[in-house]
């Protein structure tokens, strides 16, 4: 049985809660936060009766196996640190540091205590994101990817979450370098660091601001961004993010030399795009219904799955949280390679470099970045 | 003013929540009561506009100080908090998550009780709770639901948030107040009703499947219109001997779902609504909840029955207390009340 810790026990340690309660021999033996009273609700609960405003005291006295660190970014690297020193392993919610290089401290500080550490990067493991990874791994694409595109939105229609920052400069979504994009865009960056190298040749960003958010007092926020990537073996990359875009778009498309995959994170589905030969007029009738039937399957599957009681709001966490325990159980490879969290952090990095230090864009534009 | 308040018109007097629907309009009651020393807390990316309006046309608008901050943070409170007698407490949280409604319910009270305490000179807190804190579940249909009514113990059961944060708020206003001797009072309103809210109350019924399903429709809805409501929450910051008392806010004369429907209908635009007994609901939502028990949360608890009896049983409601222990009387009748609500719509077309 894995005893698990939660540090940090505002919006999202609930769901972890929920992800963990449903993966099997593990239990949740103490929470904590700053804030004693954020413990001891999510205590109340979550039927944890050990809660503590301490994180030391909680390493001490629980002795956890894993810790999950739920917690704003800014706290993620020290926290992260005292787990690994302790002993315990580490699920670090996204974005996982604040820059690359706390990255690349926390991930050498865990190899070499011989200790597991993942980031928050549960949309990497939604049932069509594993589908898509099944297909690629028996060569559907016929070669390394050519082109990948990532799109993600985030819809400002509810105000209650950017309001509140917009007018509070001190808030600590404004401190991060990339500000409300650094705390939104990780999900859509780890899709690229999965299929990039890590020598990136070109990163090409470029950001404003929105009449949305300028009308709700936006500041100097940033809330539409556009990227290009290349990698050294010539892989491109597109990812926009957008407050605009309607309806919400959480897509990735990969291009491989022979075929394609569209995976659509919004609907749960992924679309097959073979290469086929049709003659003549068949071009037009045949491709649509292809297309028809894929869509198809996608309904098809998930409403089996909602029967089988297996298609969860958060599926991705649950997934993510399942592998990680077991890769600590077993020894197997963790489910998100090192490599791909330093390359999304990294990316990150130069994003955030570029879009809010104007100058620092001419000069880094045509530079090699070694990721590792 | 009565010369057996607590406060005289030139204390400092602290309304929180002040740009939201009761708070504005308790600003309004407090300087109708000839206070001048009036102190507004608002949120920096608070929408201001019908604080200013009430503001605009108060005779001693001019005088109320704006302070701006976020009661999540100790330093904001304190400067919130700085040589006031009475705090009147409306800001909550509402965020759909337990954590966040948790955040801005209870904890944005314990720091402002603190900064009360060690920067104010209190006379009296006033903590506007709400009916959400109640438990009808053993309650028969029908039945009174008065002070003495027992509170939800399963709040995350009942999948409410809101009813969560406002149930942990009460029991720190109640833990602070006792061991600190600070004198408070807990206001319960039931369903406040007037212009400046648009919506139809969930008491009435459910429209998140594209249609509006009418629950019932004998149950009494738990009215309060915003002007009743608003002159509770000032006399109970006024009255002495009332020290740790708990009030609901209902007001005289209620209306049945149905016919607020109607009403709703006939006046603001007739739409496609589904009646439904309470008693299938009721069978509805168990099965609901046993659903999302076996699958682990594939569909989360939103409808269970805890909520359904909290919403669509149909209790009657009683003022008694508000009326002899405050001295409440109701400052708008049903008919002026409803009219007033209704006529917002109007006004908006035109
Ligand atoms: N409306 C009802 O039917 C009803 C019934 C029973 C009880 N109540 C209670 O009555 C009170 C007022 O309700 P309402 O209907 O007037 O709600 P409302 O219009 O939404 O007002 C809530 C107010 O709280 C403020 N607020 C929230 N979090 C805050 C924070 N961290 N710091 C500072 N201010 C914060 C909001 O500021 P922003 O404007 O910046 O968001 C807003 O002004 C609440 O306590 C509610 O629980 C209401």
């Amino acid at each position: 049985m894995l005893r698990i810790a939660i540090v940090g026990c505002g919006k999202i340690a609930d769901q972890h809660v929920q992800a963990i309660s449903r993966v099997p021999d593990c239990q949740i033996v103490s929470v904590c936060d700053r804030e004693f009273l954020m413990a001891r609700q999510l205590g109340e609960r979550a039927g944890v009766s050990h809660c503590f405003s301490d994180l030391g005291e909680l390493l001490k006295t629980t002795s956890p196996n894993v810790v999950h660190i739920t917690t704003p970014p800014q706290s993620h690297y020290l926290l992260a640190r005292q787990c690994l020193e302790s002993g315990s392993h580490v699920y670090l919610e996204k974005p996982f540091t604040v820059t690359a290089s706390e990255a690349k401290t926390l991930l050498q500080l865990a190899e070499t205590r011989g200790l597991k550490i993942t980031a928050g990067h549960n949309y990497q493991f939604t049932p069509e994101m594993l589908e898509m990874r099944r297909l690629i791994e028996q060569g559907f694409l016929g070669g390394k990817p050519v082109h990948l595109e990532s799109y993600y939105s985030y819809d400002l229609g509810d105000a209650t979450y950017v309001a509140p920052l917009l007018g509070n400069r001190s808030h600590w979504v404004r401190q991060l370098p990339g500000q409300l994009l650094h705390n939104v865009i990780s999900h859509g960056i780890a899709r690229l660091a999965e299929f990039l190298d890590d020598g990136l040749v070109e990163i090409t960003a470029s950001a404003h601001q929105s009449d949305r958010l300028r009308n709700l007092g936006g500041e100097e926020v940033l809330d539409e961004l556009r990227v290009m990537i290349r990698d050294k073996s010539g892989t491109t990359a597109f990812f926009c993010f957008s407050t605009q875009i309607q309806p919400g778009l959480s897509e990735f498309r990969v291009c491989g030399p022979l075929n394609s995959i569209l995976v659509d994170q919004v609907a749960g589905s992924l679309i097959r795009n073979q290469k086929r030969a049709c003659k003549s007029y068949l071009t037009f009738f045949l491709p649509p219904l292809w297309s028809a039937m894929e869509h198809l399957r996608n309904g098809r599957r998930n409403i089996l799955n909602f029967l089988g009681r297996k298609l969860y709001q958060d599926s991705g966490m649950t997934e993510l949280v399942r592998r990680f325990y077991q890769s600590i159980r077993d020894g197997t490879p963790l489910p998100i390679p090192h490599r791909e969290i330093l390359l999304t952090a990294r990316v990150m990095d130069e994003i955030f470099s570029r879009i809010y230090s104007g100058s620092e864009v001419a000069e880094k534009e045509q530079t090699e970045f070694s990721v590792v | 003013m009565d010369a057996k308040y607590l406060v005289s018109p030139s204390d400092r007097i602290l309304v929180t929540g002040s740009s939201g629907f009761i708070g504005a309009k308790v600003v309004e009651t407090v300087l109708e009561y000839g206070f001048t020393n009036v102190r507004c807390f608002v949120r920096p990316s608070s929408d201001l506009s019908r604080l200013k309006e009430i503001l605009g046309r108060s005779q001693r608008g001019d005088g109320v100080e704006l302070v701006c901050g976020d009661l999540l943070s100790r330093n904001d409170c304190e400067k919130a908090a700085d040589g006031v007698s009475v705090i009147y407490h409306l800001a909550a949280g509402f965020d759909k998550s337990f954590a966040g409604a948790f955040m801005n319910s209870a904890l944005a009270t314990r720091n402002l009780m603190e900064a009360f305490m060690q920067h104010g000179e209190p006379k009296r807190f006033v903590n506007v709770s709400s009916f959400a804190v109640y438990s009808n579940l053993k309650l028969k249909r029908g039945a009174v639901l008065d002070e003495s009514c027992p509170l939800e113990d399963a709040p995350q059961e009942r999948y409410d948030a809101y009813g969560f944060g406002k149930l942990k708020q009460e029991e720190l206003v109640e833990e602070y107040g006792n061991k600190h001797k600070l004198s408070y009072v807990i206001l319960r309103p039931g369903t406040v009703f007037g212009p400046g809210k648009r919506d139809l109350s969930g008491r009435i019924g459910i429209d998140t499947f594209g249609f509006f399903i009418q629950v019932g429709g004998s149950n009494l809805l738990p009215l309060t219109f915003v002007d009743n409501c608003a002159e509770a929450v000032v006399l109970s910051g006024l009255k002495a001997g009332v020290d740790g008392e708990i009030f609901n806010v209902v007001d005289d004369q209620l209306l049945t779902s149905g016919q607020f429907l109607r009403a709703y209908k006939k006046r603001v635009k007739p739409f496609f609504s589904v009646r439904i007994p309470y008693a299938l609901a009721y069978w509805v939502c168990a099965l609901w909840e046993k659903y999302s028990k076996w699958s682990k949360g594939q569909l989360p608890p939103a409808f269970n029955r805890r909520r359904c009896a909290a919403e669509w049983k149909g209790n009657r409601y009683s003022n008694r207390k508000l009326r002899e222990r405050l001295g409440w009387r109701p400052r708008v009748n049903l008919d002026r009340a409803l009219a007033a609500f209704l006529a917002q719509f109007q006004s908006q077309e035109s």
